[in-house]
């Protein structure tokens, strides 16, 4: 794809090297980072089948790091232009001088030393440059798909871009468009779910996200009340990726291992899930959606972290690296406290189609997604949230009816030790929470899962 | 910012917008974290934008920039109602708006020492000081401290003929001990977890938290709670601090009573609300203890301010009078619903990019005849005392819920006796409420700087007045 301006491209990466470009040689700074990142953001809100919001946003920032010696500070201005920029790496360059000496300092990396990163650039321009009208056809479709359930949800659309440049000379750019839909359905008693998420509003089915949620909905009706325990589920994809968000989140960074609040801390090289589980993150699997390269401009590496049940290696930044003695995998998440993140995470698909999953299960539950996680124990990788959107009784082998939610209490790693089952289709589950990575799953069978409570809805 | 605000509100009129409004926000933000002696983040923001919000054929259109020119104010305008007629598209009645007056208004927070002014050799090393302190304790792997400044300058224009300027100044900071042993983490904070406490206020929050004085003491129970107990599985009565009561409002009270939740607008992201409009005036809601209100006028709230972000005055209301429903957060769009022919003024917006939705201001439980924390305790033949959140998940209608705290001791005829760690609680919202047996007098305005809600994800500063309280028949330890 060319990287030249464009109808929907934020910015071009020539645009984003000149804006960088004049502080690069700020003085007084021994070597200054910019990362300039710029979005078209378009999100169409729905609920009680009408269009409620409607949103378009045009956002531009640049990130600023600025290395004085063992000293670093950083700094961030949404302006692109010369004097902003400048006020936002003397205010940086300022607050290096004020800061300390940092152990372990790394500084910036040297293009021979980071490798060269490549774009993903997964893009389409349709996408990327939808209009409130396309937009607003598409929600109309669904209602109609809803019929006299009460539909509720999003579409969105948008593109962006994302560039490093450094004093030491990187100089790398990355862009995507993504399209994401989400569809909840209420027919009084019961309510369904459907979504789906891609760089391509043509590979995302928008009639079939709807007729998924109407006809979860319908199959969920006169839900019945059953007795919280431990049980055999089926996780469909929304609510595999549920867990495996929560997981990366705990566990999957290498600064969390270093200060001994991942699993990986105690259990590194462990067999911490049955052989059936790989997680991987993995930014170039053709499902995932995100860019080439990290906060630093390192190029992302395919980190296998959980490989056949093995709790294998985190994902590193070039600071978490040096301290482990390791190069960086490319995964800085541009938060020093945070440390490096795994922004694309993918589970390995199985053999076994969902039908085949509920087959094998003589008596258990199917849950659509989760609602609400929240960490109890990081390194137990222990977790709490609800079911929503269609919780089904599976007996012998079939669906057999809806239930009320349940609240769950379970280890993530503790239900990824007994998966007994990994489904064939993969699904790309946008995060909810930021307009950066996407998370690919399938279906799991899960042998032990721990339901707390039911609710009475 | 004024001028290209108008410009935008001209464009917005003449494409056919029947109401529009334009605000602008330029932020500044100072951020620092330190991990023992060193600074592991010191960070220096600005973010300069605005949006237009509009009504075209009754149906909203919101478009925003960053780009502060007055071509680009015009043509965000114009796509404002190219986004409002695409939304009309799929309307089931016009959207109304209940009157507000036009105001012509200038507000700030009140402050003593303005945080920016302060200089960041004395922040690190306060800080430095403090996390140090907390790592020289024998068993501690990490002591953290951070601070957080923001200074947010809001210009609103309304085709109503608003015209309002606001200042506002948050402060936050925070240590925190974390222990590990065995793959047991144990973590303890000060004076709240999550970045510590936050108010509207200036570096003078910061001085009289006094964060250094208290690191030793966070350390040495962070420590202690790697060899504490268990809390027990039982059902119990249990005494919140007022930190956690804080959390407990916000989730069981202060979302379930906003009132686009409650009308289902919220329904595939963060859920509705088991409370209905039919229920106002009627819902026992809780025990006759309990009085919440939500008031965006009070001093040192993250919710105070003087205008909402759809220009309506801030204002005081009841939202639980002695246990039963009372009101709503409403918006001007939302109020009619109810029967108010005044929206109470919580519409606010994460920075320009966004569109305003119902938000907490400051939603407060008023303090009672309980007494002090010790009083609360005293009356306590058998309990369990919980302090400082720790985690919380409750289900989409907001009955259903468990939160986590930092560190409980067990309550022996009326005293503190052996310390807990990992205390849980769960319950069902009303069921909960109606068992709450006493509030304190020892009342203060928390605030939690990281409320998410909306769809793109908006992050709000919230306010909660809370003194701790005390709960009977509570479902304690885990539940696994």
């Amino acid at each position: 794809m060319s990287t030249e301006a464009r109808a929907g491209l934020p910015l071009s990466h020539d645009e984003a090297r000149a804006a960088a470009r004049s502080i690069l040689d700020f003085p007084g700074a021994d070597a200054v980072e910019v990362m300039v990142s710029a979005s078209n953001d378009a999100l169409t809100r729905y609920a009680n089948s009408e269009i409620i919001q409607n949103t378009v946003k045009k956002e531009l920032r640049a990130n600023i790091k600025v290395v004085i010696g063992d000293r670093s500070a950083t700094s961030a201005t949404n302006q692109l232009d010369p004097e902003h920029l400048k006020a936002a790496v003397a205010r940086a360059l300022e607050a290096a001088k004020a800061s300390v000496p940092e152990d372990h300092a790394v500084g910036l990396p040297h293009p021979d030393e980071a490798g060269r990163a490549e774009g993903v650039f997964r893009w389409d321009d349709a996408t990327a440059d939808a209009s409130p009208g396309v937009r607003a056809k598409a929600v109309n479709e669904i209602l109609k798909i809803a019929g006299d359930g009460n539909a509720a949800g999003i579409y969105q659309t948008g593109a962006h871009c994302y560039a490093v440049f450094n004093s030491h000379g990187i100089d790398c750019y990355d862009a995507y468009s993504r399209a994401n839909t989400t569809c909840l359905i209420d027919v009084g008693d019961s309510t369904g779910w459907g979504e789906g998420s891609s760089h391509s509003a043509s590979l995302v089915d928008m009639p079939a996200v709807a007729e998924r949620a109407r006809d979860k909905a319908d199959a969920g009706r006169s839900p019945g009340h059953a007795e919280p325990g431990t049980y055999e589920v089926i996780l469909e994809p929304p609510a595999a990726a549920g867990l495996l968000d929560y997981l990366g989140y705990m566990g999957f960074g290498a600064k969390s291992m270093i200060e001994g609040e991942s699993f990986f801390s105690s259990r590194k090289g462990d067999q911490v899930a049955t052989e059936a589980i790989t997680i991987a993150d993995d930014v170039f699997h053709p499902d995932s959606v995100g860019i080439g390269f990290d906060f630093e401009g390192v190029p992302k590496q395919r980190v296998a972290i959980i490989d056949g049940g093995i709790a294998s290696k985190p994902v590193t930044d070039r600071k978490t690296a040096a301290q482990l003695g390791e190069s960086s995998t490319g995964h800085n998440s541009g938060s020093p406290e945070f440390g490096p993140y795994a922004f694309n995470p993918v589970l390995e698909a199985g053999q076994s189609s969902l039908d085949e999953l509920i087959a094998a299960v003589t008596d258990g539950f199917l849950v659509t997604r989760f609602h609400y996680v929240n960490i109890l124990d990081r390194p137990a990788t222990d977790l709490t949230g609800m079911t929503r959107d269609g919780t089904f009784r599976i007996r012998n082998g079939e669906l057999a009816g809806a239930v009320h939610n349940f609240r769950f209490a379970q280890s993530a790693l503790g239900a990824l030790k007994t998966v007994v089952g990994v489904g064939r289709e993969l699904v790309s589950i946008a995060p909810d929470y930021a307009s950066f990575g996407s998370t690919v799953a399938p279906a799991l069978r899960v042998g032990e899962f721990h339901f707390a409570s039911a609710t009475s809805h | 910012m004024k001028e290209l605000l108008r410009a935008a509100l001209d464009a917005a009129t003449s494409s056919g917008a029947t109401y529009a409004d334009a605000r602008g926000v330029e932020m500044t933000s100072e951020a620092l974290g330190v991990r023992g002696p060193q600074v592991e983040a010191l960070d220096r923001n600005e973010s300069n934008g605005f949006g237009v919000r509009v009504l075209v054929d009754g149906a909203w259109g919101y478009s925003s920039s960053a780009i502060l020119t007055t071509d680009e104010a015009q043509r965000v305008a114009r796509m404002a109602v190219e986004v409002g007629k695409a939304s009309a598209t799929a309307l089931s009645k016009p959207v109304e708006l209940v009157p507000e007056p036009a105001h012509q208004a200038t507000w700030s927070t009140a402050i003593d020492k303005d945080p920016f002014s302060v200089s960041l050799e004395d922040k690190v090393e306060l800080l430095t000081t403090a996390a140090e302190t907390m790592e020289k304790v024998p068993g501690v792997r990490v002591g953290r401290g951070t601070m957080d400044f923001i200074r947010q300058e809001t210009s609103f224009l309304s085709s109503e003929g608003s015209n309002i300027s606001q200042t506002i100044f948050h402060t936050g900071g925070g240590i925190e001990a974390t222990c590990v042993s065995g793959g047991e983490v144990q973590v303890r904070s000060y004076p709240g977890s999550f970045r510590g406490h936050f108010a509207a206020a200036g570096y003078e929050l910061i001085e009289e938290m006094d964060l250094a004085a208290h690191a030793q003491a966070t350390a040495e129970e962070a420590v202690q709670l790697l060899s504490a107990d268990p809390c027990p599985s039982t059902t119990t009565t249990v005494v919140l601090d007022g930190h956690q009561t804080m959390l407990q409002l916000h989730e069981s009270v202060g979302h379930p009573t906003e009132l686009d939740r409650v009308l289902g607008m919220e329904a595939a992201f963060a859920g509705t609300s088991f409370v209905g409009i039919p229920d106002l005036g009627g819902l026992r809601y809780g025990s006759e203890h309990m009085n919440v209100t939500s008031d965006a006028t009070i001093e040192g709230g993250l919710g105070s301010f003087g205008y909402d972000d759809e220009g309506v005055a801030a204002q005081r209301v009841d939202l639980i009078k002695e246990g039963i429903l009372v009101g709503f957060q409403s918006s001007r769009e939302t109020a009619a619903t109810t029967g108010a022919d005044r929206s109470n003024g919580t519409m606010r917006a994460e920075g320009w990019e966004n569109f305003p939705l119902i938000r907490m201001c400051n939603v407060n439980i008023l303090p009672g005849d309980g007494g002090t924390l010790e009083d609360l305790i005293s009356e306590v033949d058998e309990g369990i005392y919980m302090a400082t959140n720790k985690s919380w998940s409750i289900d989409d209608k907001r009955k259903n819920f468990q939160f986590g705290c930092e560190i409980a001791w067990e309550i022996k005829k009326g005293k503190l006796g052996r310390m807990l760690k990992d205390p849980r609680y769960t319950g069902i919202t009303p069921v909960f409420w109606g068992n709450l047996d006493a509030v304190g007098n020892e009342w203060k305005v928390w605030g939690t700087p990281n409320c998410g809600k909306g769809q793109p994800g908006q992050t709000m500063r919230v306010g909660h007045g809370t003194a701790p309280t005390r709960f009977l028949d509570v479902s304690t330890g885990t539940s696994q």
